[in-house]
């Protein structure tokens, strides 16, 4: 198996090529996890004065979504940088209808 | 056109971007990707604008939802998304043997989740939460029932992707399709992220 990667990688035409291990999915794996259940044991809990819950909930999803995105859709690795305008022009375009809908629709 | 192998046999490390084919599927299926970051973006706005709007004797949002039930599916749907990292990490490794594995564990959680929603939206009906019943409950069933029927999509697709591997094999033809399907099933992941937040959580606060 090893022997086998390093023709493949002496080949590979000066690049550098290096075949990531499991470990850092499983962490970020187990860090999304721990984001879970604790946004879930706040709600349950439920003592906690509810603005302070809803910032505590957004803030516990943004980091998790950036955990899965920048590991597991791999937008942190070279050459994404025009997924990355895609991705945030459409972040752009919820956040201003969640805006629309939440402060505009009912006022 | 494009070759369909390496020269000596052996794919190249990242067979998904080996052809200029492969890299521009990569890039349009970003561009798709915001394109559906909007319309799940449209549908979360509309059930935030809508999700106080239940008439007087119909559940709300506090009294229907079960939280055990959604933590079950959340965890179900991660683990499949840490499965289908290890489908691409296998494919990179170019282990079509482990990499069908993955996909198959992949495409079973899928399914498992799906069966979850079924038995959360038949119990929700039981409750009297009806598509019709209020705007709440249009709202929600729209939002959450987008969701469910993209996981359904990608059950479907990588379904298929792992027959055509299983009779054509991994090449550079093939590859940039399960990472792509790949990229799908960790975007369905992030929306539930923010359904499970937004809607269920938040739900159950306020």
């Amino acid at each position: 198996m090893a022997g086998n990667h390093s023709n493949t990688a002496a080949e590979g035409k000066g690049k550098r090529h290096r075949v990531e291990g499991p470990q850092k999915h499983i962490v970020a794996y187990i860090f999304s996890i721990l984001l879970t259940v604790l946004a879930f044991a706040t709600v349950a809990a439920g003592e906690i004065n509810s603005t302070f819950t809803y910032i505590l909930l957004v803030v516990m999803a943004a980091l998790q979504v950036f955990v899965q995105m920048s590991f597991w859709m791999h937008m942190k690795d070279r050459g994404h940088l025009l997924p990355i305008i895609g991705i945030f022009f459409g972040v752009f375009v919820v956040f201003t209808c969640v805006v629309m809908a939440e402060f505009w629709v009912w006022w | 056109m494009s070759a369909h192998s390496h020269v000596d046999g052996q794919l190249p490390h990242e067979p998904e971007k080996a052809t200029l084919e492969g890299r521009n599927k990569v890039l349009a299926f970003w561009l798709f990707l915001g394109g559906e970051t909007v319309l799940f973006g449209t549908l979360f706005s509309v059930y935030l604008a809508l999700r106080g709007q239940v008439l007087e004797g119909n559940p709300s949002a506090n009294e229907l939802f079960d939280l055990p039930l959604v933590a079950a599916a959340t965890f179900i749907l991660l683990t499949s998304s840490l499965t289908s990292v290890f489908a691409i990490q296998a494919m990179h490794r170019n282990n079509v043997k482990s990499m069908i594995n993955w996909l198959i564990v992949t495409v079973a959680l899928g399914l498992g989740f799906l069966v979850l929603e079924v038995y959360e939206f038949i119990h929700y009906l039981h409750m009297g939460h009806g598509f019709t019943t209020s705007a709440f409950s249009s709202s929600f069933y729209t939002l959450v029932g987008f969701h469910g029927a993209h996981v359904i999509l990608g059950v479907v697709w990588i379904s298929l992707l792992i027959g055509q591997v299983y009779k054509k094999g991994l090449n550079t033809v093939t590859a940039p399709k399960i990472y792509v399907a790949g990229l799908y099933w960790h975007f369905v992941d992030v929306v539930w992220v923010f359904i499970f937040t937004v809607v269920y959580l938040m739900g159950k606060v306020g």
